[in-house]
């Protein structure tokens, strides 16, 4: 009799989800599935709210990506009103989602997923985390902490430093960066360089001896998705989308933010309440994209700045047309990492950021707006329809982790087959299961629209759906 | 030491009570008191662990489901499990971070205020709005009792504190520390 293997909670992703393995009559892997067990419907909540109501309100979806949330909605706004913003402000915005990136995947590698590959699969559980990092090394543990604190300064200088800082508006920001401010984030940027650098030398000294889960973790063709600028260079809050293929062919181009529902359906899966969206003309399963780290320096010629564009020219030596193993997500973020702190140099070297002229003024000129952001996990969509009194009538946010579902349940798939024999799973099994997950980043509370934390299990399903073992953690 | 007392107070403010220990932080800014700084945050992150470090006390402020119409303040130590789960941290967790990674934590306390409606919205139920103030009278009271026993001994960068053994606190919404006495 075939059966299923559950793991619940996965730990160290953000939410509480569930994975299921299922195995046939022989006890090999036949298939496995992500799923995210919990919803509280955060869309419908918004509606009958004022549109300018919304940066403040979403940017609490969660306490991980709030600023990713506000940077979408006010730009949904601005579509709302058919402004264009001051240049000033657009540029701020920029300047806080840089520092987002930098806070999120500082996160998300020292403390999330280097424990793995640093204190190897098999160690103990109980080591095998951010403790253990510091043990090892705890020089470079203090300083991936130092890192996401720069972000989360860059952050808090522009929006102060009160709880989710509605500080992006519809139109424009509420206030300038100020010149001690500007002084604040720039005396510690040669330290953020220096930690970046000694991230990108570690990873690549465990990517050496992590070959084996290179070819296994989320390696297999896909499309990928993400803004590029007009000239096909990085982007992370203008520009338009662009999808390529496995092979890096660009399959659509310059794609108006818009207009996402042509390109991108959404199916729906009876055990999740996270969707699964899909490049609309190829349907699933060929439809199936990633977003996220991976997926923007796959689709974009350069960084924008020099040292990330010289990592970037390495890293696509990884691949042919495009690196194709989630496995590298970790390497992708450390070199956004860097292009975030480069960006951020050259950002504080221009005078605009200090103008007053920060706020576009207007009614309702359009029944809906869109307004897209890439947030450190992917891509992200607000797409609000307003009445003419400005009141929403109908929301729908897709989000960096649904974008990856069907690339994580497949992802999931892989590892189980490569590793799962019969019913037996060791803890490091598991664990590398649930590290392709991780590799993903993905934040469970924003994909389902929930509010604050969910926890997650794995689980062994036999033929007959029979929960033949079941694993819960955290 | 940069602080005498670090005031946290952590939770959603889109989840009405779940917002109460944020506020707690917000009010007891409000009242300037001299060596007291405070932070508001949706949940506890790892970058806490420096400023934990730099301080003489600290104060984690949280809201609790299972200790009605109650605000409690209890001594907390740096936790013994090392697990770390998702993004968000504990403040045991957080404690032993900053001990770690930082070389000290600081004399911490968690107060815990009672929650009765986690529903979407910003409005406080009765019983968490009433907390909010004893909280506040709490954190006062707490700040006196610092300041009269005097400067801080600065400890050892690389000495840690006794381990209890007790278990994880995650007051929020599975275990609620309601047991132990105040400071």
């Amino acid at each position: 009799m075939a059966k299923r293997i559950i793991i619940d909670p996965v730990s160290r992703i953000e939410g509480h989800a569930k994975i299921s393995i299922f195995l046939d009559e022989a006890g090999h892997v036949a298939d496995a599935q992500f799923h995210v067990v919990e919803f509280r419907g955060f869309e419908r909540f918004c509606e009958g709210r004022p549109y300018s109501e919304m940066p403040g309100i979403t940017s609490r979806i969660c306490g991980i990506c709030p600023v990713s949330h506000l940077l979408a909605s006010a730009k949904a706004g601005d579509a709302i009103m058919a402004v264009a913003i001051p240049p000033a402000a657009d540029k701020l915005r920029r300047l806080m989602n840089l520092g987002q990136i930098i806070q999120s995947h500082a996160l998300s590698f020292f403390h999330l997923s280097a424990p793995d590959f640093v204190l190897g699969w098999d160690a103990p559980q109980s080591r095998r985390n951010v403790f253990g990092l510091i043990a090892a090394d705890p020089q470079l543990a203090r300083a991936g902490i130092r890192l996401r604190q720069f972000g989360q300064e860059i952050i808090e200088v522009l929006g102060g430093k009160k709880i989710h800082p509605a500080w992006a508006v519809p139109g424009g920001v509420r206030s300038a960066l100020s010149e001690e401010g500007r002084d604040r984030i720039r005396q510690r940027l040669t330290e953020a360089y220096a930690t970046t650098e000694a991230a990108l030398g570690l990873f690549m000294k465990a990517l050496e001896s992590h070959k084996q889960e290179a070819l296994i973790f989320g390696n297999f063709p896909s499309l990928f998705m993400g803004l590029v600028s007009p000239d096909g260079s990085w982007e992370h809050h203008g520009g338009k989308l662009r999808f390529t293929d496995s092979t890096g062919n660009v399959i659509a181009d310059q794609i108006e933010p818009a207009g996402y529902q042509e390109f991108i359906g959404e199916s729906v899966q009876e055990s999740s309440y996270l969707k699964s969206p899909y490049f609309r003309a190829l349907g699933i399963p060929g439809g199936m994209y990633r977003v996220g780290p991976l997926a923007r320096l796959n689709i974009c010629e350069r960084m924008g700045v020099p040292r990330a564009t010289a990592l970037l020219r390495a890293f696509k030596q990884m691949g042919r047309g495009a690196v194709t193993s989630s496995f590298l997500y970790h390497h992708a973020r450390l070199i956004e990492i860097m292009a975030a702190v480069e960006h951020v140099e050259r950002a504080l070297e221009d005078p605009d950021l200090l103008d007053g002229d920060l706020r576009a003024d207007a009614g309702v000129n359009s029944p809906r707006g869109v307004g897209v952001s890439e947030a450190p996990r992917g891509t992200l969509f607000h797409d609000y329809t307003v009445d003419g009194a400005g009141l929403l009538t109908k929301v729908n946010l897709v989000v960096a982790t649904g974008h990856n579902n069907l690339a994580m349940n497949r992802t999931v798939a892989q590892i189980a087959r490569h590793y799962v024999q019969g019913e037996d799973i060791p803890e490091p099994v598991l664990n590398r299961i649930e590290h392709g997950i991780r590799c993903y980043d993905p934040c469970l509370s924003c994909s389902t629209h929930a509010a604050g934390q969910m926890p997650m299990r794995i689980q062994l399903i036999g033929p007959g759906g029979d929960v033949r073992r079941e694993v819960v953690r955290g | 030491m940069d602080n005498e007392l670090l005031v946290i107070g952590y939770g959603n403010t889109l989840r009405r009570d779940d917002g109460v220990g944020p506020r707690v932080a917000g009010a007891v800014e409000e009242l300037r008191l001299p060596g007291v700084r405070t932070m508001a945050c949706a949940q506890l992150t790892p970058e806490m662990a420096d400023p934990l470090s730099q301080a003489r006390a600290a104060v984690f402020v949280d809201a609790a489901l299972d200790c009605p119409g109650r605000v409690r303040m209890r001594r907390i130590d740096p936790s013994d499990s090392s697990q770390v789960l998702a993004h968000a941290a504990d403040p045991r967790i957080l404690l032993a971070l900053a001990r770690d990674a930082f070389g000290r934590a600081p004399e911490a306390w968690l107060l815990t205020l009672p929650a009765e409606d986690l529903g979407f919205g910003e409005q406080l139920s009765r019983a968490a709005r009433h907390g909010l103030r004893k909280a506040v009278r709490e954190v006062r009271a707490l700040h006196r009792r610092l300041r009269n026993r005097g400067p801080a001994c600065p400890r050892p960068a690389s000495g840690r504190l006794a381990r209890t053994g007790r278990r994880s606190t995650r007051a929020r919404r599975s275990r609620p520390a309601c047991r132990a006495p105040g400071p």
